[in-house]
């Protein structure tokens, strides 16, 4: 009885140890487990698969901070290394100030892997022309709706203060309407508000990346098709790098694929437990 | 007077914007970017108001030796040394302040920067990621300790998380390949079908309530007193 019965109150101190072992050492001693894609990822690397390069760019949007860079940092280099590989313009703006760090980051980390392969400067990703980082805007949704008439007002200067009209990628795109895809980076209901003032305002196709704790909120988006696809939380992000490395054969570190043995793992931990306190409720119910 | 003349402004302003949405007339929409510009003014006046209000209230905190306080002079501080750095660094390290020092050691020449980007990805980055980590292990504990098939309702909300937690990592497709689409079908029907019922309630209430604040019945937000 006391040995069912202490199934039911397990310290959590060794709940705590239990998902800090699980987590760390399939970190430790990785193991790789086949990447399944499931549908919401691959309607998103379609739809940035079929913006055409030579007219319209893809606009990232990181909605994120800090707390949740470990799942939603992986989603953006691997939208990067995507749009990078077809040659597909690329701007990148922050709603949350502290965005910018990680935007910064994520773009120069990508640029790197590219331009230490490229053999010359058509092979090379260069500032202004191949993208441009729009930086932070005071208030989100004035600068939104300006965008829809002209970006360059929105955005009188990039993030390194450069005048935005006088950048070669900015002189051929002026507004939403040279724009395939948005795509905002989230753990919180930014891609909702895209979605509200954006897509159904300007008719420009909306996708999301999303904290897997986010992810159920855009369900009802996906499923009238205001939202165009969505990587949902670090598996996401996995299936995401999957497809752009099989596809396109790029390089770099695919943090989001090495983490899923450890999500794997702590995830199994967890519902071992949950187990454990159902098998002590069920037996000591019935000797009561 | 004081609280009239913000009522009368939003009331007018708000039945302006509805009625410009929908006439695509030039002068209706320089109506419209006038307005957004005096939006974004408006927004960075309250980054100035806001910064204000954070100092002076950990000022009072650390005045009157309030609880936690020696976690004010943290908070000042660290507003002080980034803005410095920041506004005298620049966003590159390129502004007038050195933010970055070459130094030669045994191990040899190196850069030792602390540029505003330094800052971000070695203090904050960090620290923000680490309190979210913390999340799985109450995440942990909450579902073991909640996750009892106690009801027919508790047994089914068990049932559904049990599949969405192992569809959802690539363990589940190594099981079954059937269960990542059991996932799927969780999140795409039940899962929307009741997102969407709130979402519903969601946009009503807020028309209401734009509605009522527009027609000065909802008045909160014209601050307490009378």
């Amino acid at each position: 009885m006391k040995i069912w019965s202490s199934l039911l109150k397990i310290d959590r101190r060794i709940i705590y140890l239990a998902v800090a072992i699980s987590v760390l050492v399939p970190l430790i001693f990785p193991f790789s487990i086949p990447t399944n894609v499931m549908p919401p990822t691959q309607v998103l690397f379609n739809a940035v698969d079929n913006i055409d390069p030579d007219n319209q760019a893809m606009l990232i949007s990181v909605d994120y901070d800090p707390q949740t860079m470990p799942e939603l940092q992986p989603m953006l280099k691997a939208l990067l290394r995507h749009a990078f590989a077809r040659r597909l313009p690329v701007l990148v703006m922050s709603w949350p100030v502290q965005g910018l760090g990680l935007g910064k980051k994520g773009l120069d980390e990508v640029t790197a892997e590219f331009n230490r392969l490229a053999q010359t400067a058509e092979d090379s990703i260069i500032y202004g022309r191949d993208y441009v980082f729009l930086g932070w805007p005071p208030y989100w949704l004035a600068a939104v709706l300006r965008m829809g008439s002209d970006i360059g007002q929105a955005f009188p200067a990039d993030y390194y203060k450069n005048r935005t009209s006088a950048l070669e990628l900015m002189k051929r795109i002026k507004n939403y309407n040279d724009i395939g895809l948005i795509i905002s980076i989230a753990g919180s209901a930014a891609p909702q508000s895209w979605i509200t003032y954006v897509n159904t305002r300007f008719g420009v196709r909306v996708g999301a990346g999303s904290t897997a704790v986010s992810a159920p909120d855009f369900y009802p988006f996906l499923n009238t098709g205001q939202m165009t696809g969505m990587m949902a939380g670090l598996k996401g992000a996995s299936e995401y790098e999957h497809l752009v490395h099989t596809r396109y054969k790029t390089t770099g570190e695919m943090a989001a694929i090495r983490g899923m043995s450890s999500q794997s793992i702590a995830h199994l931990a967890i519902l071992v437990l949950v187990v454990i306190g159902n098998i002590g409720y069920f037996v000591t119910r019935r000797k009561q | 007077m004081k609280r009239k003349i913000p009522l009368i402004i939003v009331l007018v302003l708000g039945i302006t914007m509805m009625i410009q949405f929908f006439i695509p007339h030039k002068f209706s929409k320089d109506i419209y970017m006038n307005i957004l510009d005096w939006i974004a003014i408006i927004g960075a006046f309250a980054f100035i108001l806001g910064l204000g209000s954070i100092i002076r209230h950990h000022i009072d905190k650390i005045r009157r030796k309030k609880e936690h306080w020696p976690y004010s002079w943290v908070t000042l501080i660290a507003i002080v040394m980034t803005a410095i750095i920041g506004l005298g660094g620049g966003m590159e390290g390129k502004g007038p302040l050195p933010v970055s020092f070459p130094i030669v050691t045994s191990a040899g020449a190196r850069v030792i920067s602390y540029s505003i980007q330094t800052i971000y990805e070695n203090i904050m980055a960090p620290l923000g990621a680490t309190m979210f980590a913390l999340l799985a292990f109450f995440m942990a504990s909450a579902a073991y300790r909640a996750f009892r098939a106690r009801t027919m309702e508790a047994t089914l909300l068990l049932v559904a998380a049990f599949i969405v937690m192992v569809g959802v990592v690539p363990l589940g497709h190594f099981i079954s390949p059937r269960l990542p689409y059991l996932a799927q079908c969780i999140m795409d029907v039940p899962n929307t079908a009741s997102k969407r019922g709130i979402l519903f309630g969601v946009g009503l209430g807020v028309a209401a309530t734009s509605l009522k604040i527009m027609l000065g019945i909802e008045r909160n937000w014209l601050g307490g007193g009378k």
